[in-house]
């Protein structure tokens, strides 16, 4: 909302800075820049008579002219625009302009002529794009003054006006805010209003079918009028405020709202059938042209203004073509009428249409004070700018008229709410600006009558708002604070970031991913949910909430391969959201981790040959993540999933808590990666739930360990942690650990069917100093047993 | 041969074991103490010329001198399982072994610097559901329904009846529910608006809410917090502006701008020259919303604030298209 300070000094004196003014109104809610409307004619350009011409001797399109700019000489000016006129006035640019930052006019020679100057088109001044010709200015511009006396710059102030003050959309709940800051009392223009001719019953009639869609509707007539274009001042202040004049009864109507906040509407009179008004809801499916030459199509939420036979507005948004005043309009219906704020919302919200009417009509006008000014205060402006007779007398339909509300601001409640002490004479002054009605006061409370342009205002509590904000500065920040020590402490978050912190060490990156994806992909979510869909998405490729943090992950593993980045190695902790009916939101959300990576295991380096980071890796590092938490879990091996070279389903407490596997590359083919993508996904608020911070200490062992390396040959098909688990059973007391090191595969040398796994057992008592002889036994026998149960041989 | 000497001999092997750098060193010293012609099979051969009183003695000796010789070597030659190139390196001027770098998202950065503070003063954490009810998300937040407030955010609406929550706001609501006053939170999490995704809107975003009731809280207090958040987050010369604001559950509502931390409120492009940059939003909590939970509003009092995290972020770091926040570009996350 733009409005302009010429225009509000109208209602208030403003004898404060403009920048300060614009701050105190920022302080006080009412958030605005100071701008200025209009061009800024640079310096330096005048208005000048071309007084004789002559075409170029070295260019055709080239004209050589003397001109008078009223600098005391005649100037040389060459002038390439096919209009330039002998006698005319033009717009001329003076040797030293600065026509643009970078851009200063010099005397130059062009083929061979002086020139002194620069006779101007619009563009080149910033007033249009026409390029067409150099400017004719009327003959009544001054030769000599300075061409930007005749472009005047309006300072304005851009109000971002919040949703709950339909007030504040209006030159006077500006001048009403202006009126606490400085002290200055507001102003209304006085209305004069001269009635004549036939009394406006005789001439229409107004038939309301709704009233509590509209609970009041105005009308007057004005007759014989002449339409045509607003006088300038008029069109100024209209163009000031970013509106465009249209002819004098338009921009009447439109002066008024900017003025009073109160959207009206003109109808020719003659154009309405009866004539006559009748206010009804639309039937389904009935349509109707609008102004914007849109033919809309209704419902039956959306309120008509009809004559006696069609409709002709759509309430509170927009008029119709067949009912527009133009220049051939000779008598002129005023509606200034208050519609019900949700029906206003609900049409304007299905039409798709927002306009000046509508954004105040569904925050709520006045349907009094200034429902009636605007209205007389219209008639009374066309009848001066249009000439024509306001009919006698109004139609007034308002069957059950809406009450000022009172309210009782208790002084006390001020300061328990704000922590400031204010008087009840300040309270009281600035209540009375902002144009509440003092009813009783005392040092105490006050008893006020609410306006009813403050919808907005109803309780104690929006006393002590409208109070405090004017003296949000004045609010003491208090410098000891006293806490509640809070009942809990939250344990969560610290384990989140402990899993950040994880995963980063082992040098992965942190994302962060869309929640909305595309349904396809979120059937290809690992856990198999079902998507929760947003009924209003964005597009289809966000039409649901993710499943899994594997598909976003793969989003983003998409982007980076696009781009060529060679290591990819992403983590993520979010919610994934399963459709739930049963639940309260109708969907069940899981706190979880996923990771992805398609990288080497380590960067390229001198010391080593580049490996993969395979399915092994991310194993490896969900062991250490497990063991660090002091979890012991299991991996099931997951079939059900095609798409993958292998999955796991990771168990703790024989729960499924997570997944872990690789991707069958040619699924990537694509993207043509370097790596084979490998995922895993854990449902962390489930481990956090079991998960025990203090662990108790092991004493380092105090005995040195015996190691004894063991190669076997065995079958392919024996799963290594089949042997690991026997080793580890058989091994006896001293066996603590046993390392897989080794996977040897040759064909020739150990047959088509065996492998060799190289183990590294190490044995350890917390007793004594263990002896050679000791374990010499035990691993005999073990080779045994593994040569019995697996056919296992020495290498 | 006695004690002595296999003392003496232990000494000097474990001595040449520390001068030992690969593995072909460490076979030889190998085969040099326990080879078939080794210095140990050297000594049980003299052990004929012991007395045969002691021979047993000095045959543990010798015994355990070996076990723990072959341990040695064993435990030296772990530290070789990685077999070294051919040629010795002694270029030290070499790069260092490429290691992998990890990164946490700036996002969740500044979210966990910011609850850093606000649990040193005394707030605890809380959650909400990303997708809620519209009695969390708007009503109990004193929206009434078809109310234009409703409109200064696009809602995403889901099956079932439910929202993506607009705000954390619904936190307060959803936690004074089940907790009885004094309350002192802030609650972190993702918001959803539906609204078209360019450069300068994301369909999501971060935000931090904070709230607290208790008996005697006042705008003053409100101001104290914030302020000394303030001056903890962005620096101690910081300076904090409230300017009246509206939103439907705080009564009075204010914004709150800081000096710009890039000019220090000289004016620059990105504060377009204000010297203020808009961080949150705040306000003393609305009686309605006390009586939605069944609060004694007549009792009780208190505050509630709500910031945003990618806006702060981008202004901080200079970014001017929010989609690089959620395209997870390698290039652009090893940054932080
Ligand atoms: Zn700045």
């Amino acid at each position: 909302m733009i409005v302009s300070i010429d225009w509000l000094r109208d209602y208030i004196d403003i004898d404060i800075p403009l920048e300060e003014l614009a701050d105190k109104l920022t302080i006080s809610g009412a958030e605005c820049t100071l701008k200025y409307s209009g061009v800024r004619i640079p310096e330096g350009v005048r208005v000048g008579k071309v007084l004789e011409t002559r075409p170029h001797s070295d260019a055709e399109k080239l004209t050589v002219c003397k001109v008078d700019a009223g600098t005391g000489e005649i100037l040389n000016i060459v002038c390439g625009a096919p209009n330039v006129k002998e006698g005319r006035r033009v717009p001329v640019a003076l040797v030293g302009t600065k026509l643009a930052p970078d851009f200063e006019l010099k005397e130059v020679r062009l083929r061979g002529e002086l020139s002194q100057g620069m006779i101007c088109a619009e563009d080149e001044l910033g007033l249009g794009n026409d390029h067409s010709g150099i400017m004719l200015l009327p003959d009544d511009y001054e030769i000599g003054r300075a061409f930007a006396d005749y472009y005047p710059v309006y300072p304005v102030l851009d109000v971002e006006v919040t949703a709950n003050r339909p007030d504040l959309m209006s030159h006077w709940g500006v001048a009403r805010m202006i009126s606490v800051i400085t002290g200055k009392p507001f102003k209304k223009i006085p209305l004069v209003l001269e009635e004549k001719g036939k009394d406006i019953h005789g001439i229409t009639r107004v038939s309301i079918e709704d009233p509590l869609a509209c609970p009041r509707y105005s009308a007057r007539i004005v007759t014989n009028v002449r339409v045509q274009p607003s006088p300038a001042w008029l069109q100024r202040r209209l163009e000031a405020v970013g509106l465009r004049p249209v002819n004098n009864v338009v921009d009447a109507a439109n002066y008024v709202l900017m003025e009073t906040g109160h959207p009206l509407h003109t109808f020719d009179l003659n154009r309405l059938a009866g004539p006559e008004i009748r206010v009804r809801f639309a039937r389904k499916g009935e349509k109707f042209e609008t102004l914007d030459h849109k033919e809309r199509i209704l419902s039956e939420n959306v309120l008509l203004i009809c004559d006696a036979k069609t409709p002709v507005a759509l309430a509170g948004l927009m008029g119709g073509l067949e009912s527009e005043v133009d220049e051939n309009t000779r008598n002129i219906l005023i509606e200034s009428a208050y519609f019900t704020p949700s029906v206003i919302r609900k049409a304007s919200k299905e039409q798709q249409l927002s306009t000046d009417a509508s954004k105040r009509f569904e925050r709520g006008a006045d349907p009094n004070e200034r429902l009636e000014y605007a209205r007389d205060r219209l008639a009374a402006l066309i009848a001066e700018l249009a000439g024509g007779e306001i009919a006698r007398g109004l139609i007034d339909f308002y069957p059950e008229p809406i009450p000022a509300k009172r309210a009782t601001l208790e002084l006390e409640n001020v300061r328990r709410i704000t922590g400031i002490e204010l008087s009840a004479a300040n309270c009281r002054a600035t209540l009375q600006a902002l144009g509440f009605e003092i009813l009783n006061a005392n040092d105490k409370r006050l008893e006020v009558r609410i306006p009813t342009f403050r919808p907005d205002v109803e309780r104690e509590i929006d006393l002590v708002e409208e109070v405090a904000v004017n003296h949000m500065d004045k609010i003491p920040s208090m410098q000891r604070m006293s806490i509640s020590v809070p009942a809990s402490f939250d344990a969560f978050h610290p384990f989140l970031t402990g899993i950040r912190q994880f995963f980063t060490g082992y040098g992965m990156h942190e994302t962060v991913n869309n929640s909305l994806i595309g349904e396809s992909a979120a059937a290809a979510g690992i856990w198999g949910y079902p998507p929760l869909k947003i009924l209003n998405p964005l597009s289809q490729e966000m039409n649901v909430l993710r499943t899994d943090m594997i598909q976003p992950l793969l989003g983003s593993l998409r982007i980076n391969a696009l781009r060529k980045r060679g290591d990819i190695r992403l983590y993520e902790l979010a919610n994934v959201i399963e459709k739930d009916p049963s639940a309260e939101t109708g969907a069940r959300e899981h706190h979880n981790l996923g990771v992805l990576c398609s990288s080497s295991l380590w960067g390229l380096n001198w010391n080593e040959p580049e490996k993969s980071a395979d399915y092994f890796y991310l194993k490896g590092i969900l062991e250490h993540f497990m063991e660090d938490r002091g979890f012991v879990y299991k991996l099931r091996e997951n079939t059900q999933n095609a798409a993958f070279e292998i999955l796991c389903d990771i168990l703790v407490r024989k729960e499924l808590i997570g997944r872990i596997g690789q991707y069958r590359d040619e699924i990537f083919e694509k993207l043509q990666l370097q790596h084979p993508v490998v995922i895993m996904e854990l449902q962390v608020e489930k481990l956090f739930e079991w998960y025990k911070p203090q662990k108790q200490y092991t004493p380092p062992p105090a005995y040195p360990s015996i190691f004894r390396d063991m190669s076997l040959v065995m079958d392919k098909k024996t799963p290594a942690n089949v042997l690991i688990n026997e080793i580890l059973q058989q091994g006896g007391k001293y066996l603590i650990d046993c390392l897989l090191y080794d996977l040897y595969i040759d064909d020739k040398k150990l047959g088509e069917d065996k492998k060799a796994l190289s183990f590294r057992l190490e044995f350890r008592s917390d007793k004594k100093t263990l002896k050679d002889s000791q374990i010499d036994d035990v691993m005999s026998k073990l080779f045994k047993r593994l040569e019995n149960q697996y056919g296992a041989r020495l290498r | 041969m006695n004690k002595a000497t296999v003392t003496e001999i232990r000494k000097q092997f474990e001595k040449a074991l520390e001068e030992v750098r690969d593995t072909a060193a460490l076979e030889a010293l190998k085969h040099g103490y326990l080879g078939r012609k080794g210095i140990i099979a050297g000594l049980f051969a003299r052990i004929r010329e012991v007395p045969p009183e002691s021979r047993k003695e000095t045959g543990e000796l010798l015994n355990s001198l070996k076990t723990d010789l072959s341990a040695a070597i064993d435990a030296r030659s772990m530290q070789f399982a990685v077999p070294r190139k051919q040629k010795e390196i002694t270029d030290f001027s070499m790069p260092g072994y490429a290691m992998h770098h990890g990164s946490r998202h700036p996002l969740t950065q500044a979210v966990d610097d910011m609850l850093n503070i606000f649990q040193h003063l005394g707030f605890d954490i809380a959650y909400g559901p990303e997708v809620e009810i519209d009695w969390y998300n708007f009503e109990s937040l004193n929206f009434p329904p078809d109310h234009p407030a409703r409109d200064m955010q696009d809602t995403f609406y889901t099956e079932g009846g439910g929202v993506l929550r607009t705000h954390t706001s619904p936190v307060q609501t959803r936690y004074m529910s089940t907790h009885k006053p004094p309350v002192r939170i802030v609650a972190p999490g993702r918001v959803f608006r539906n609204e078209a995704i360019s450069a300068r809107s994301y369909c999501l975003f971060h935000q931090i809410e904070g709230l607290y009731i208790d008996e005697g809280i006042t705008f003053a207090d409100l101001k104290g917090t914030i302020e000394l958040f303030c001056r903890l987050y962005y620096g101690k010369d910081v300076r904090i502006k409230f300017r009246g604001s509206y939103f439907p559950f705080t009564e009075p509502s204010a914004e709150i701008d800081v000096s710009c931390f890039l000019c220090g409120g000289k004016g620059c492009p990105v504060c377009k020259q204000s010297g203020w940059l808009e961080i949150m939003g705040c306000g003393m909590v609305d009686p309605n919303v006390l009586k939605a939970v069944n609060y004694d509003s007549e009792r009780y009092s208190g505050y509630a604030f709500g910031l945003g995290i990618e806006r702060m972020l981008m202004m901080r770091l200079g970014i001017n298209d929010i989609r690089i926040l959620f395209e997870n570009d390698v290039e652009f996350l090893k940054q932080f």
